[in-house]
């Protein structure tokens, strides 16, 4: 049995005052997630991401398709599958603002049939994992967004959940509690819960997911580790080097082997080059120029989502 | 049951210091001042119980309508009723917790109201028949509770209803007989009024003030109870439809 089994899924959103306008938020998804496993579903905003994380736990139908957890169908037996899920959704909102951190989990507690000495253990525990045990009795309206947001976490695993759905959860966190949050998902994995991220951040797709699924316009374009995926950017490799002399620039560019010269923001030059003999022809080139800033990089997830979604910017869908 | 205390307690947390309560604890004693002065200026001690029950009932009904009715809609836009559904605990049973939590400290007004008629009046209401009078508050709160959980859903699903909330006080208080006796009423109008509970709540709570012995009680306070559960019925049917609606259309978390 796997955590998650997605088959031939679709959800389509009615535009006008009539709903008589479609827009396909997803579109024959099929999704596996192996219990224990700790999957990453990336894509830019507008992809489906979010859509597939409510029909997971039961707040959004499904057009049509199938969505189980752990055997069970989200929508023919959503009682059941919400006793197995946890849900984290991005965004500041979701917790009662005028009460405070102990008081809302506890309130969540009880809503996942925790009571008594049981439920005040497991609340005060949290809080102590996720870093609110100082700010328990404050209300949560004075909280930063970053806080919330860990309370957003506490809430998600206050039922003790076999399979967690995480919907953009550093949003709004400084870097600190990232890393506190990689090793939070490392923990889970641990403790052999199954974990389903989404994000639009490949670095912290690399540093906790086993698997990475890709998703744009409500299509699944690729399912693999994070290493391999870096893979199937063509296999280029980079060399980016500061102050670059003009004439060292242009013998660069007429060198055989080399992909690309580009400029970078922060005034670097980018060197694209076929093949690692060609890289060490660059090198030895800007050497011989008197360049000391250098460095060589792999084709990393970044690269990947760049290469196979394209750099849309700001663009939605 | 758990869930319902759970819902029951948490919206005592909400509630306490919230400017909608705080207008409740305000507009009540406001209410008992104008009536039993009316009262007093026209030498009618015996419309005292009017000016106790009516604020009352009033407190009761317009917390119904303002706070447990926008429930559903304030988690709605504060965003946490999407967390609400992919929880096991039941939606209604928390609901109607957290509706009666509300309808409870409605209740206090009738002890606002009282003191207000005794320390400002001198008219230190007895009641002279406590058990007839406390089971009618237990069961014109439960009523109350069960016609809210109308209101909750109704106002998601035809947001045009919001618009006459606000005239779904006064001409209720009037046919009901919160404010005038249903007797006073054109009698084509009066079976209307013995279709709202709370024409039935009031007879009995100023009846239970009185002297003679209230007539009837048993049947009185059983047809609060049975139009409570009409409510409920409706309500949790409203309820269902709203949350199917909203997961089919994806609208969950619009505000």
């Amino acid at each position: 049995m796997s955590a998650i089994e997605i088959r031939a899924l679709c959800r389509d959103y009615g535009v006008g005052r009539a709903g008589d306008k479609r827009t396909q938020a997803l579109s024959d998804v099929d999704l596996t997630v192996e219990l224990g496993e700790v999957r990453g579903l990336v894509g830019p905003n507008g992809a489906g991401k979010t859509t597939l994380c409510k029909i997971l736990s039961t707040v959004l139908e499904a057009t049509s398709g199938s969505a189980q957890v752990l055997g069970h169908d989200a929508a023919t037996d959503a009682a059941t599958v919400r006793r197995h899920i946890g849900i984290v959704f991005g965004g500041d909102r979701g917790l009662y603002g005028r009460l405070n951190a102990r008081q809302n989990l506890r309130f969540w507690a009880a809503m996942y049939g925790l009571h008594g000495a049981p439920l005040r253990l497991r609340v005060d525990e949290l809080l102590e994992r996720l870093g609110l045990a100082d700010r328990a009795g404050d209300r949560v309206d004075t909280f930063s967004r970053g806080m919330k947001q860990r309370l957003h976490l506490a809430r998600g695993l206050v039922g003790d959940p076999r399979v967690l759905l995480l919907d953009e959860p550093t949003v709004g966190m400084d870097p600190v509690a990232a890393r506190d949050f990689r090793s939070l998902v490392g923990e889970m994995r641990a403790e052999g819960r199954t974990v389903l991220i989404t994000t639009h951040d490949m670095a912290e797709a690399e540093a906790v997911c086993d698997l990475v699924t890709m998703i744009d316009r409500g299509r699944v374009l690729l399912t693999d580790t994070p290493s391999a995926i870096g893979e199937v950017v063509p296999r280029h490799e980079r060399v980016v080097a500061g102050a670059v002399p003009e004439q060292t620039r242009q013998a660069l560019t007429a060198l055989p082997g080399v992909v690309s010269v580009e400029q970078e923001p922060s005034g670097r030059l980018r060197v694209e080059t076929a093949d690692s003999s060609v890289t060490g022809t660059v090198l030895r080139l800007l050497v011989e120029a008197g360049v000391s800033d250098l460095s060589t990089q792999r084709p990393n997830l970044e690269d990947a989502y760049l290469h196979l979604i394209g750099d849309r910017g700001m663009a939605v869908g | 049951m758990r869930i319902f205390l759970t819902g029951f307690r948490f919206q005592l947390r909400v509630a306490w210091g919230s400017p909608d309560t705080l207008q409740i604890c305000v507009t009540a004693p406001l209410f008992t001042l104008v009536f039993m002065a009316i009262a007093e200026h026209a030498e009618r001690p015996d419309l005292a119980p009017f000016a106790i029950v009516s604020p009352t009932l009033m407190s009761l009904w317009t917390l119904a309508l303002f706070i447990a009715g926008e429930l559903i809609g304030d988690e709605r836009r504060s965003g946490t009723l999407e967390a609400l559904i992919a929880v096991p605990a039941r939606l209604s049973t928390l609901v109607i917790g957290r509706i009666c939590a509300v309808t409870t400290l409605g209740l206090l007004s009738f002890a606002e109201a009282w003191l207000v008629a005794g320390l400002v009046f001198d008219r230190w209401l007895a009641v002279r028949h406590p058990l007839p009078f406390v089971l009618c508050l237990v069961v014109t709160a439960l009523a109350m509770a069960a016609t809210a959980t109308i209101f909750s859903p109704l106002f998601i699903l035809m947001p045009s209803a919001r618009t006459v909330q606000n005239t779904l006080t006064y001409p209720f208080y009037l046919l009901s007989g919160v404010l005038i006796p249903v007797a006073m009423l054109p009698f084509w109008l009066r079976p209307a009024s013995h279709l709202i509970f709370l024409s039935w709540s009031g007879d009995l709570l100023r009846d239970s003030l009185a002297a003679p012995a209230p007539h009837d009680v048993a049947a009185r306070l059983a047809a609060v109870l049975a139009l409570g559960a009409v409510s409920h019925l409706i309500g949790m049917a409203l309820l269902h439809r709203v949350l199917r609606r909203v997961r089919r259309l994806g609208t969950l978390s619009h505000s």
